[in-house]
C-alpha cells in the first residue's frame, strides 16, 4: 500500500496512540483502564503502523525476537511482583499488607505495586497482539503458541 | 513457609513456561532438564502437601492476603492434594517419555513451545484442583482449554489441526456454559467464593429457583462436555488419538478427570444437598454414566486403529468416574475417585506403549499387532499389564476402583450397577484380550517397515507406570486412606 | 402479563440470552468454520453483557473514589472486573481459533467443514 495520505495521518496519528496507550497503562489505579486495555491500544497502534506501511517496516521497529522476548519478560515480571510479596513475609501478590509505599489517593504512585502489574500486563498484552497479527498475516503462521 | 507451597508450585510453572521461549539457540538443551526438574520440584511438593494436610487437616490461603470474600481464595483439602498428586506425577513420567518421543512427531523449533504448553497446562490443572472461587475456576478452565489445543495441534498434522479445531469449539461452548452459570450464581448470591455462595444458596432456593436450577444444569452440560461424558464425547476420539502419544496419554489419563473432580466439588461443597431431592441431577448423571461405559466399550470393540480404540476406552472409564459421582454414597464415590488415579495410570501407560509401538514398528492397526510381543516383550508385557487392570482382574489397580464401586452401589441398594460393571469389564475383556493374546501367540507375521530399538529413556517410564498399577493393585491402603478422609458428605 | 411487564424491566437480560443461543446456533449448525468463530464471539459477548448488566444499578456512578466527593451509588465495579478477563480469554481463543482455520485452510484448500469432511471420506476410501 502506497497511498500518500494513509502514511501522512498514520504517521501523526501512532505516536499519540501510543502516548495514550501509556496513559492508561500508567493511570489502570486510578481510573477505568489498566494493562490490558492499554496494552491492546498500544498493541493496535503498532498493529495500524504495520498496516499502513508494510509488514517489514513494522517488524524493522519491533523484531519477532524482541516481541516475543516482551511476552514472556512481561509474565515474568507479573510473577516476579508477585513472589515480591512472598519476600515480604506476607502472602502471593500481597499489596499493602506487605508493607508496600502507598501514596497519596488519587497520585500516579499510589497503588503500591498495581502500577508495577499494570505496566508488566500493558508490555504482554501489547506484545501478544503484534506477534499475533504477525503470526497471522505473515504466511508462515506458527500458529497455537499463544497463552 | 509450607502454607505457601500450593501457590507457590503454580507461581513456578508459570514462571518456567513463561521462561521456556527465552531459551534460545545453545540454551536449548537446557529447556528439557529444566521442565523435568519443575515438575520434579512439583511432584516433591505435592508429597509433602498430602504429609501437610494429614497431620493438620485443611487449609485455606488467601492470594494477595485479601480474606474472602473479597480475594481469591485456595482450598487445599484431601481431595485437592490428592488430584494434585496425581496431576503432577503422571505429568513428569510422561515427560520423560515424551523428551525423546517427541523429537520424532514434532519439528525442533516448536519443542520450546511444547514444553511451556504443556507446563501451562499442568500449572492451569492444579489451579482448577485447588481453587476456591469460582471464577478463578473459569480462568483456569480456559487456559487449561487452549493449552490442551495446543498440545494436540502442535503436530501440524491435518488430522491434529482439524482434532484440535473441533475440540476447541466444543470446549469453548463448555467453558461458555461454566461462566453463564457463574454469572447466574453470581447474580443471586453476589459472592464467587465457593463457602460464601454455598452459605447463601439454601435461602436463595426459595426465592430465585430458576436461576439456581439453570446454573446447575449450565454447569453440568459445560463440565460433561469437558470431560466428555457420553453424548458429548464427540471430539475426544479424534483428539487423543491423532495428538502426539505424550500429549494423548496426559490428555486422557489427565485432562478429562479434572473436569470430573471439579464438577464434584461444585456438586458438593456449592450445591445445597436438598437440592438433589428435588431435581434427579444425580440420576441424570448416572444414567449418562451407564450410557458412556456401554457405549464407550461398545465403540472400541469395532476401532481398527490402536489409539483410537484407547481413546473409545478413555470414554468407558470415564463413566466409572461419574457413576461415583451419581450414586452419592461414600463407598461408591470413593470408588470413583480412586478411578481417577487408577485410570490415569493404566491409560497414560497404555497410551505410551502404543506410542512405543508405533515409534519402533510403526504400526497404528490392531491386525498388524500379531506377534509383536516376541519382538517388543517388555513393551507388550506392560500393555498386558494395562489391559488385565482395565478388564478389573485381582492385583491389578484397575480392580480396586471397580470392587469399590460394586460394592458402593450394593450398600446403596443398586445392583443394577453391579451388573454393568461387571458387564463391561467383559466388554473391556472383549476388545482387550484378543491384542495381547495376538501379540504374544499370534502367527508371526514379518516386519513390514524396519525395526528401531526402543530407547531406555522410552522404556523405563512405561515399565514405571505399569509397576505402579501392580503395586495400587496389591497396596491401595495408602491412595484409599487419604481418599476416605476427602469425602466428607 | 406479568411476566411480560417483568421481561421489559431487565430486558436486557432477555436479550443476552436470545444473543447466546443465536451464537450457540452460529456455532454448531453453520460449517463455514469463519462463522463458527464469530458465533463463539457473538455466544461469548453475550455472556459478557449478561455478567455486566448484574452489575448496573440505574442512577449509579462510576466506582471512582474521589477525595471531597460522595455519591449515593456505586455501580458494581466486580462484573466489569471479572469480564475484563473474560475478554482476554476470547480474544486468544480466537486467535488460536483463527490461526488453526489458516493451517486448515493451507492444508485442505477449504473453510467448509462439510467439504474437508468429504475431503477425509475421499482419501479414506
Amino acid at each position: 500500500m502506497k497511498d500518500i495520505v494513509i502514511r501522512t495521518v498514520c504517521r501523526v496519528i501512532v505516536p499519540f496512540v501510543q502516548v495514550y496507550g501509556l496513559y492508561v497503562i500508567f493511570h489502570g489505579h486510578l481510573s477505568p483502564g489498566g494493562g490490558f486495555a492499554g496494552g491492546a491500544i498500544l498493541g493496535s497502534s503498532m498493529v495500524l503502523f504495520a498496516l499502513s506501511f508494510h509488514l517489514e517496516a513494522g517488524a524493522q521497529k519491533l523484531g519477532h525476537e524482541t516481541s516475543s522476548y516482551l511476552e514472556s519478560g512481561g509474565g515474568i515480571w507479573y510473577i516476579l511482583i508477585g513472589l515480591l510479596g512472598l519476600a515480604l513475609g506476607s502472602n502471593f501478590l500481597t499489596n499493602r499488607a506487605a508493607g508496600l509505599g502507598f501514596g497519596l489517593p488519587g497520585q500516579l504512585f499510589s497503588g503500591g505495586m498495581i502500577f508495577l502489574l499494570s505496566l508488566g500486563i500493558g508490555v504482554k498484552v501489547a506484545s501478544t497482539m503484534f506477534t499475533l497479527f504477525y503470526n497471522l498475516s505473515e504466511e508462515e503462521g506458527s500458529g497455537g503458541d499463544h497463552q | 513457609m509450607s502454607l505457601h507451597l500450593p501457590v507457590i508450585s503454580i507461581a513456578l510453572l508459570l514462571l518456567a513456561s513463561f521462561v521456556m521461549p527465552l531459551l534460545r539457540r545453545g540454551a536449548r538443551a537446557a529447556a528439557l532438564p529444566f521442565t523435568l526438574s519443575v515438575l520434579g520440584a512439583v511432584f516433591t511438593v505435592s508429597l509433602y502437601l498430602i504429609y501437610l494436610v494429614e497431620s493438620r487437616g485443611a487449609f485455606s490461603y488467601h492470594v494477595g492476603g485479601w480474606p474472602p470474600p473479597w480475594g481469591v481464595e485456595l482450598y487445599i483439602d484431601h481431595l485437592a492434594v490428592y488430584m494434585m498428586m496425581v496431576l503432577s506425577s503422571i505429568c513428569l513420567v510422561v515427560m520423560v517419555y515424551g523428551a525423546r518421543d517427541l523429537y520424532h512427531e514434532i519439528r525442533a523449533e516448536v519443542m520450546s513451545w511444547y514444553y511451556t504448553l504443556y507446563l501451562l497446562l499442568l500449572a492451569s490443572m492444579i489451579g482448577i484442583a485447588l481453587t476456591n472461587d469460582l471464577f478463578t475456576l473459569f480462568v483456569f478452565l480456559e487456559i487449561s482449554t487452549i493449552s490442551a489445543c495446543g498440545i494436540i495441534s502442535i503436530k501440524k498434522d491435518r488430522e491434529c489441526i482439524e482434532a484440535s479445531f473441533k475440540y476447541l469449539i466444543l470446549s469453548v461452548l463448555g467453558s461458555g456454559c461454566v461462566l453463564l452459570g457463574v454469572a447466574m450464581i453470581y447474580m443471586i448470591t453476589g459472592y464467587l467464593n465457593y463457602d460464601f455462595v454455598a452459605q447463601e444458596l439454601p435461602q436463595a432456593i426459595a426465592e430465585y429457583p430458576y436461576n439456581i436450577l439453570m446454573a446447575l444444569s449450565l454447569f453440568i452440560v459445560g463440565f460433561s462436555v469437558k470431560s466428555a461424558l457420553f453424548p458429548l464425547h464427540i471430539w475426544l476420539p479424534d483428539a487423543h488419538s491423532s495428538a502426539p502419544s505424550p500429549s494423548s496419554a496426559v490428555l486422557s489419563g489427565l485432562v478429562i478427570k479434572i473436569y470430573a473432580a471439579a464438577i464434584l466439588r461444585l456438586l458438593f461443597r456449592v450445591f445445597p444437598a436438598e437440592l438433589f431431592e428435588v431435581v434427579p441431577v444425580l440420576d441424570i448423571l448416572l444414567f449418562l454414566s451407564v450410557l458412556a461405559v456401554m457405549a464407550g466399550s461398545i465403540f472400541a470393540m469395532v476401532q481398527e486403529d490402536i489409539k483410537r480404540m484407547l481413546a473409545y476406552s478413555s470414554i468407558a472409564q470415564i463413566g466409572f468416574v461419574f457413576m461415583g459421582i451419581g450414586l452419592f454414597g461414600n463407598r461408591a464415590l470413593l470408588g470413583g475417585l480412586v478411578h481417577i488415579f487408577n485410570h490415569a495410570l493404566m491409560k497414560s501407560m497404555l497410551f505410551l506403549a502404543a506410542g512405543l509401538i508405533i515409534y519402533a514398528a510403526g504400526i497404528r492397526n490392531i491386525r498388524d499387532l500379531r506377534g509383536i510381543g516376541v519382538r517388543m516383550p517388555l513393551t507388550m508385557g506392560a500393555f498386558a499389564i494395562g489391559a488385565f487392570s482395565m478388564v478389573g482382574i485381582p492385583g491389578t489397580n484397575g480392580f480396586i476402583s471397580k470392587w469399590h464401586l460394586a460394592l458402593g452401589a450394593l450398600d446403596l441398594g443398586r445392583p443394577f450397577f453391579v451388573a454393568i460393571i461387571l458387564l463391561s469389564s467383559l466388554l473391556n475383556g472383549i476388545y482387550y484380550l484378543p491384542i495381547v493374546i495376538n501379540a504374544f501367540f499370534g502367527v508371526k507375521i514379518e516386519p513390514r517397515s524396519e525395526h528401531r530399538d526402543v530407547p531406555g529413556m522410552m522404556l523405563v517410564p512405561v515399565l514405571i507406570l505399569a509397576a505402579g498399577v501392580i503395586f495400587f493393585g496389591f497396596y491401595p491402603g495408602p491412595i484409599l486412606a487419604l481418599l476416605e478422609q476427602a469425602i466428607v458428605l | 402479563m406479568e411476566i411480560i411487564s417483568r421481561l421489559l424491566e431487565n430486558y436486557y437480560y432477555f436479550v443476552s440470552m436470545v444473543l447466546f443461543i443465536i451464537g450457540i446456533h452460529t456455532m454448531l449448525t453453520h460449517s463455514n468454520l469463519i462463522k463458527k468463530v464469530i458465533g463463539m464471539n457473538i455466544m461469548d459477548t453475550s455472556i459478557f453483557l449478561f455478567f455486566v448488566s448484574i452489575g448496573y444499578r440505574r442512577g449509579g456512578m462510576a466506582p471512582i473514589i474521589q477525595p471531597g466527593v460522595e455519591a449515593e451509588m456505586y455501580v458494581n465495579p466486580l462484573p466489569s472486573a471479572l469480564i475484563l478477563t473474560g475478554i482476554v480469554v476470547a480474544v486468544s481463543v480466537t486467535a488460536y481459533a483463527l490461526s488453526l482455520i489458516v493451517e486448515l485452510y493451507k492444508q485442505y484448500g477449504t473453510c467448509c467443514a462439510n467439504e474437508i469432511a468429504q475431503i477425509r471420506a475421499r482419501e479414506e476410501s
